[in-house]
């Protein structure tokens, strides 16, 4: 399974990114071979309008199965998630990305 | 540090009122974020110094480079925005018309027109009256506020936050339903909703409401001039109920905020006003919340 985070940085003590569309990375965790890969996603950031349904395209993309996040996205994102089934689980936008992922272990985060 | 964002879907509900109040009794706690920059006006009740500034580009438009223009008039025929002047042959943009959407550039045959980051108005971080810091923007004529441009201005302040160990982000919201309030709203840690018991009042708290909800984050709401139509306000207040929003205060009809706003004071400034208390109880149920 492919675990996305959104956050601010690339590493497993990196902040997570309260934001979605635009967060300024999105790190995959590939549970099956263990890596953590980041993508730099400050370019959908800096778009006037539609940040999320673009970083929800680059999810769609990446592969990712599910996603931890902050507050999860918008109304436009959220339609794209939908669309391609990727699971979301949010309240980790204060933790660091370590922290979100054991939370999501645990089962500590909220499926939405 | 804990984020607060004040939003009302409709204007004029006395939502910058009440968070300048709010800003004026966090004194130095509070870094505050003007993020309606459509219409920004608490730098009227906060004095802000405009201390540092930096201009702020968004969206695309579009240019003519006048030495490589054939003249051939395509772009003038595929341009949606009447963005496009003809005067003696000579094609140039309507910056005010101009979308930014790229048809002109894509159809011109000798490649004169080329798509360039729009400067829209200036980002800035000041001093208040209160000590305590605010980052605001003003926008250019005829530019539009952006979830890119409410982005920065949320992230700047958050940033001075915590470098100064600050325990709260004040954001004044941006209206209506969005990609700024999106923008807005995301990231937020609680939600104070101003509305008042008027028609559209109640409308526009229900449609702002369902933006809000997605984001699944604790909502707290005001309902200001509540005693101008008390059928309206038990309507909103079931609609509170039916939603586990926190009703936070009912606060009268009250020509103070006037009083207070020709002084360019804020109404927790005025002496002994009764609502000046009911804000002040307002904000210290806030903070507890939040905590």
């Amino acid at each position: 399974m492919k675990l996305a985070f959104t956050a601010k940085g690339t590493t497993w003590d990196s902040n997570m990114d309260a934001r979605f569309g635009r967060t300024e990375f999105l790190l995959i965790y590939d549970d099956i071979s263990k890596e953590l890969s980041s993508f730099d996603n400050r370019e959908s950031a800096n778009n006037a309008h539609g940040a999320g349904p673009k970083t929800a395209q680059y999810l769609f993309e990446l592969k990712a199965d599910a996603l931890i996040t902050g507050n999860g996205p918008g109304g436009n994102a959220a339609a794209v998630m939908e669309k391609t089934g990727i699971k979301i689980h949010i309240g980790a936008g204060a933790m660091t990305v370590k922290e979100a992922y054991d939370a999501f272990q645990k089962g500590e985060l909220k499926k939405v | 540090m804990k984020e607060i964002v004040v939003i009302s879907g409709k204007g004029g509900t006395g939502k910058t009122s009440i968070t300048a109040s709010f800003a004026v009794l966090g004194g130095k706690d509070v870094i505050v974020a003007d993020c309606d920059v459509d219409a920004a006006d608490m730098h009227l009740l906060l004095e802000p110094n405009y201390e540092i500034s930096e201009e702020f580009y968004s969206g695309e438009l579009a240019y003519i480079n006048q030495y490589n223009c054939i003249q051939c008039g395509k772009c003038y025929d595929v341009c949606r925005f009447n963005a496009i002047n003809v005067n003696n042959g000579r094609h140039t943009v309507d910056a005010l018309n101009c979308e930014g959407c790229g048809y002109c550039a894509r159809v011109c045959p000798s490649g004169a027109i080329i798509n360039k980051p729009q400067k829209v108005g200036q980002c800035f971080t000041s001093i208040l009256k209160t000590g305590s810091i605010m980052v605001h923007a003003k926008l250019g004529i005829g530019a539009d506020n952006s979830g890119k441009l409410v982005a920065k201005v949320k992230n700047e302040a958050k940033e001075i936050a915590c470098d100064e160990l600050k325990e709260y982000v004040l954001v004044d919201g941006s209206p209506g339903v969005g990609c700024p309030v999106v923008s807005s709203l995301s990231g937020a840690d609680f939600i104070v909703l101003v509305t008042e018991p008027s028609v559209s009042g109640i409308h526009d708290l229900e449609r702002v409401y369902e933006l809000v909800e997605r984001f699944n984050i604790k909502t707290g709401c005001i309902i200001n001039k509540f005693d101008i139509n008390q059928g309206i306000t038990n309507e909103i207040m079931d609609f509170l109920e039916s939603k586990n929003i926190v009703h936070l205060k009912n606060i009268p009809y009250n020509e103070a905020f006037t009083e207070a706003m020709l002084l360019g004071k804020t109404i927790v400034e005025l002496d002994n006003d009764p609502v000046k208390f009911q804000i002040m109880d307002t904000w210290i149920k806030i903070k507890k919340i939040v905590k």
